[in-house]
């Protein structure tokens, strides 16, 4: 118990036997790994092996049938909403871009800046130098600190990845889940995207799902394969893209 | 200096003219009404200036939606709700003014009650006797059925056109319950009759001229304190709710309390809307909870320019005028051109007016690009449920 | 031939009548002819007249009975001079006379020259039995069961014995029924021995109705305690039934609201659950069809009236094809241009909405428009303790008829395989070759020409005015959404469940009561599950 608990509070993300079920279609099933802190993870699998429903279940959008969620050894992330998980430090990027398309980039960055939540809070909010400060170097960090001032609309696909990078970088979690970074992206734009990642890594948890073999080989870091909705092989690509299994899966059956 | 900035800030320019606009009528119409000589042309008689004070009132109720759907994204189709349980709240204390001076001369029971040989009054007409009970009730009454309305709907994540049915339900069901005489509002005839406001004679040229001058003052109000909100940082949450919802929740906002807070305010600017229309129309019955009010409120708000506020008030008062000018001219026009209003508006011009406005003037400058607030119509801003 | 045949069938009566004589008794009486029996009336002491009056009774026939009516009030009368019985009212200066059996006029006749046939106390209770008996076994089931109804409301005990004749007799079963529970009637009426009584509250108990209950606490005033008891139970036994049939009742108007609701939702369940497309004019849509029936029923009035009973019949296709061509061309001239913005859609089919309500008020005026109920859809009939209208059974087993069709046509057509590929996956269908703007527009037509088909039934039920359309519009989405968007069974359990709630709370809270209680009742359900009752799970939803 003690070793448990001792270990637990060690992790970041610790999901254990979690399952998922929709009208009869298991989407997880028994699935368990394990963040450390200041690890960064790369998820790969199939279609439908159950990436996003695993993302749905950290960030509170999904409750699981059964099965424990934990964030950083005590938080039950099963039992949480949304905001209180993203509260929390959990960060999340969706695989489509989403940022706030009527609003400037700097008020993109204000509103994913760390600080108080409440109604009365942003009511009465006024701009401090110090938040200044903080989104000028998130702009700096994405690349995006001279177009501070346009509407996120009129971004490009590229650009609208890195604005919510950014804005998760604002938000300042301490595990960042991060679905697809690199899909529509050109070479130039991805190779770009993974020093970004690394940089991130630095001094976050990282979970990055993607589908790009060459893009997880540029993290270099560990991998989980996921599929029909449990874990299939955790390692290096190398010994992943080495089990049988793993090679059944992606191209054969 | 300082603060003309600030304040600039905080109308905007297209708000700056609106109250400008607003000071203007506020002066021009009593004196027109009280100096200028009824063969002129520049006279404004009495039951203009009611006329006028009612489009007031309905420029109020149409910013109150735009503040919840133009900034929030939540269409309500049940506002007239909130304007007409303001206006019984009003109408409750002018009843209780009346006082012996009814048809039955009871001193306490309003005419509707002798006449259903009630022996005394009911709980909930107890206080209305008093003017500040009354206003407090002005914004209690709605606020509170907005707050209940949204802390049940929000928090479990009703949205979109769910949201809109149930609301138009909720106003469709008040109605139905207000016609029941059992209900102690009057039943079908609703609240009228009434003498005087605060002793003033509501008939009295003076007396519908101050209510005039306070529905203008309450509409420049009402503006001021929507743009307030919507130029905090709580307003960037409430456009960011509108354009992405998840989004924002994933960023830990908490949406629901967004969403309630708006809401409610909103609903307490619909009642006191209500409750200025009621002595200047001087009646109100359950016909103003119908469904089709409240959707043909929304419409105003299309037209004018949703999300953009000063499009709301323009829009209030623009199409009113329409609905006036038609109904006596044309009469079998009118639904016509109201129908054709909501597609050609949805279907032409999504930014309604002011969109028209401010793209004709981007073209003629193009170098000025206004941080415009108003959604965005080409991207999916709901997703197909 | 025929007067030869008739003299010897005269023949065989005489010798009868002789038989008779001889043997005495009633049983033989039974042959004797009524013209016979009643001549022997002149003269006739009690004993013999009541003897007679059995006789009468016995033959069944009905002609007698207005001669043994006559005999109980005092009207009979035989002619002195040749003993001929006659049926004799005061008129002119002493009697007028008619044939007793057919009724025939027969003169007049001084007031000496008649004498009346004397009866008594008994003889008028005999008489008054005998014409129970009489009309008890009349050829005519009818009479006969007229006969036990009136026995069953007079209860009256001296019944008891024509009444146990006539149920040997009886070959028809619900004659049998009602002379058997009249019978019980009678005997709880009369001074029969408990046991006899409890037998009759348990017949009494059979049938449970206002009536039976009336019966049976008649019966129990003053009745010993095990009657008592026995009737006590009896009497809830019936109350529990009553409530049963009242709470079937119920049940049943509920259904026959749920089938109004579902047929005006149905559509909508295809264009707003399918689609997902709000449309507001859908009211408009049924409107559309109820005037098609006004329309098809106005030109059959004026050119060919006895298809007037097929009115219904060939308003449905026009009905359908109509309101689903205005439908397709609001779905090519409006909202293809608004999917994806709910909200705009909302409002500009509220403004068409308007719009086709104006049109028609131009076109046909603002009043209510008569549209005639075929005969086939007009009475009732009974079914246990409830009483069903033919209109009603007509709609609710036209709107599962509907229901029905469309499902089959969504799950078996090439059309409704399209246009749920469409619908689950535009980008995919396109690619696989289906046109996917046609399907939108066959789709939303296909719903609104539900909706008129609607239309014609709703015609038979609500006003023919502009505004119908705009009663039901509230009522459908509340269905749809209740019942889960996307769900055709939702809807159809929806409507159904909403009804019966509906009529349910309308004897506790009055019909608009109740009416708020189950918007308020929607309104927080859709808070618990704001997907409805058969919610789709899973990402797709999102």
């Amino acid at each position: 118990m003690n070793t448990l608990s001792k270990e637990l509070t060690h992790t970041v993300l610790y999901l254990d036997g979690i399952s998922v079920s929709f009208d009869g279609f298991k989407a997880l099933n028994d699935l368990s790994f394990v963040v450390v802190p200041g690890e960064m993870r790369a998820i790969i699998g199939p279609n439908g092996a159950g990436k996003t429903t695993m993302m749905d279940v950290i960030t509170g959008k999904t409750r699981p049938d059964v099965g424990t969620a934990l964030f950083a050894g005590q938080h039950d992330l099963t039992k949480l909403d949304e905001a209180s998980i993203a509260q929390l430090g959990i960060g999340r990027k969706f695989q489509r871009p989403t940022v706030f398309e009527s609003h400037t980039v700097r008020d993109n960055i204000v509103l994913a800046l760390a600080g108080k939540r409440t109604v009365f809070d942003t009511l009465f909010a006024r701009a401090t130098e110090e938040e200044a400060d903080r989104i000028d170097r998130v702009l700096d960090t994405i690349r995006l600190a001279d177009r501070a001032g346009t509407m996120a609309a009129d971004l490009s696909h590229g650009q609208k990845q890195w604005l919510e990078i950014g804005m998760l970088l604002a938000q300042d979690p301490s595990l960042l889940l991060v679905d697809e970074p690199v899909a529509g992206m050109t070479d130039a734009e991805t190779v770009q995207t993974a020093t970004l990642l690394k940089e991130i890594a630095k001094d976050h948890s990282v979970v990055v799902v993607e589908h790009d073999m060459s893009f997880v080989q540029d993290l270099g870091v560990m991998v989980t394969v996921l599929h029909e909705g449990s874990v299939l092989a955790e390692g290096s690509l190398d010994r992943v893209s080495a089990d049988e299994r793993v090679i059944d899966v992606y191209l054969g059956r | 200096m300082m603060m003309t900035a600030r304040f600039l800030r905080l109308t905007g320019t297209s708000g700056l003219i609106l109250l400008a606009c607003l000071a203007a009528a506020a002066i021009y119409v009593p004196v027109a009404n009280q100096f200028i000589p009824e063969t002129s042309l520049f006279h404004v008689s009495t039951a203009s200036v009611v006329v006028f004070g009612k489009y007031l009132c309905f420029a109020m109720l149409a910013l109150s939606i735009d503040l919840v759907w133009g900034y929030c994204g939540i269409l309500s189709l049940g506002h007239g709700a909130f304007f007409a349980l303001g206006g019984y709240a009003m109408g409750m204390h002018l009843m209780r003014e009346i006082g012996p001076r009814g048809v039955y001369g009871n001193p306490i029971l309003p005419d509707f009650m002798v006449f259903l040989n009630w022996e005394e009054l009911p709980w909930f007409w107890h206080g209305f006797d008093m003017f500040w009970f009354a206003m407090v009730m002005v914004l209690l009454v709605p606020g509170a059925l907005a707050f209940v309305f949204g802390f049940l709907a929000f928090r479990s994540r009703v949205t979109g056109v769910y949201l809109s049915i149930i609301t138009q339900a909720m106003t469709f069901a008040l109605m139905l319950a207000f016609f029941r005489n059992e209900m102690g509002f009057g039943g079908n005839n609703g609240l009228t009759d009434f003498k005087d406001v605060l002793g003033f004679d509501l008939q009295a040229d003076g007396t519908r001229i101050g209510l005039y001058l306070l529905s203008v003052l309450a509409l420049a109000l009402m503006f001021l304190i929507c743009r307030g909100i919507v130029l905090s940082r709580l307003g960037k949450v409430l456009i960011a709710v509108r354009d992405a919802e998840s989004r924002t929740r994933f960023i830990g906002y908490r949406v629901e309390h967004y969403k309630l807070f708006v809401f409610t305010v909103s609903a307490m600017m619909a009642g006191v809307a209500g409750a200025l229309y009621v002595p200047q129309i001087g009646i109100i019955n359950p016909g103003e909870f119908a469904p089709a009010n409240s959707i043909e409120a929304v419409v105003w708000v299309a037209v004018g320019g949703r999300g953009t506020l000063v499009g709301a008030v323009i829009g209030g008062i623009g199409v009113n005028f329409g609905k006036s000018y038609f109904t006596g001219a044309l009469p079998e026009i009118w639904l016509f051109a109201l129908g054709g209003l909501f597609v050609v508006v949805t279907l032409f011009m999504p930014k309604g007016i002011l969109g028209v406005l401010s793209q004709w003037r981007r073209k003629t400058a193009p170098a000025e690009t206004a941080a415009s607030t108003a959604p965005r119509t080409d991207e999916k801003a709901e997703e197909r449920a | 031939m025929a007067r030869s045949c008739f003299s010897i069938l005269q023949r065989v009566t005489l010798v009868l009548v002789l038989a008779t004589a001889f043997l005495g008794g009633p049983a033989q009486a039974q042959s004797d002819s009524p013209a016979e029996l009643i001549s022997r009336l002149a003269g006739a002491d009690f004993r013999e007249t009541e003897r007679i009056v059995e006789a009468l009774a016995a033959t069944g026939d009905p002609a007698v009975a207005p001669v043994l009516e006559a005999l109980g009030e005092g009207d009979l009368f035989y002619r002195r001079s040749d003993n001929a019985v006659f049926i004799a009212r005061r008129g002119g200066a002493g009697y007028l006379l008619t044939d007793p059996l057919t009724g025939a006029d027969a003169g007049e006749a001084g007031r000496r020259e008649v004498t009346k046939v004397r009866v008594n106390n008994s003889l008028r209770r005999a008489v008054r039995s005998a014409i129970g008996t009489l009309t008890l076994q009349s050829p005519d089931p009818g009479v006969r069961m007229a006969a036990a109804e009136a026995v069953l409301k007079s209860r009256d005990p001296e019944a008891i014995g024509s009444l146990d004749a006539a149920i040997g007799r009886e070959q028809n079963e619900r004659v049998r029924t009602v002379m058997e529970r009249a019978r019980a009637a009678a005997v709880l009426n009369s001074d029969a021995s408990d046991a006899d009584k409890i037998a009759a509250a348990q017949t009494i108990a059979e049938k449970s109705d206002q009536e039976a209950r009336a019966i049976l606490m008649a019966a129990s005033n003053g009745a010993s305690a095990q009657l008592g008891e026995a009737l006590a139970y009896a009497v809830r036994q019936v109350e529990r039934d009553l409530a049963m049939w009242s709470a079937a009742q119920n049940v049943w108007y509920g259904l026959s609201l749920g089938s109004v609701l579902l047929l005006a939702a149905i559509g909508l369940a295809i264009t707003f659950g399918v689609m997902g497309v709000i449309n507001m004019a859908h009211g408009e849509m049924v409107m559309i069809g109820a005037y098609v029936t006004y329309v098809v029923q106005e030109i059959i009035r004026n050119h060919a009236p006895f298809l007037f009973d097929l009115s219904l019949l060939i308003a449905l296709p026009l009905a359908f094809v109509t309101a689903g061509a205005v439908g397709m061309a609001i779905e090519r001239g409006i909202i293809r241009f608004l999917y994806g913005r709910p909200l705009e859609t909302l409002l500009a089919t509220w403004g068409l909405s308007l719009i086709l309500q104006q049109v028609v008020r131009s076109l046909f005026g603002p009043t209510n428009q008569e549209v005639g109920a075929p005969s086939w859809m007009s009475g009732a009939f009974e079914l246990g303790g409830l009483t069903l209208t033919y209109g009603r059974v007509w709609i609710i087993v036209f709107a599962l008829a509907v229901f029905a069709v469309l499902v089959l046509v969504l799950r078996h057509t090439s059309f409704g395989l399209q246009m749920r590929a469409v619908t689950q996956n535009r980008r995919m269908a396109s690619s696989m070759g289906i046109r996917t703007n046609w399907t939108d527009a066959l789709t939303f037509g296909l719903g609104s020409g539900i909706a008129g088909v609607a239309g014609v039934a709703l015609s038979q039920i609500d006003n023919v005015s502009p505004n119908l359309g705009q009663s039901y519009i509230i009522d459908s989405f509340l269905v749809v959404v209740f019942g889960g968007v996307g769900n055709l069974w939702g809807t159809l359990v929806g409507a159904l469940s909403l009804g019966v709630l509906n009529k349910f709370l309308e004897p506790y809270a009055g019909a608009v009561l109740g009416k708020i209680l189950v918007l308020v009742f929607i309104i927080l359900f859709i808070q618990k599950r704001p997907r409805g009752l058969f919610a789709l799970k899973g990402r797709a939803v999102e």
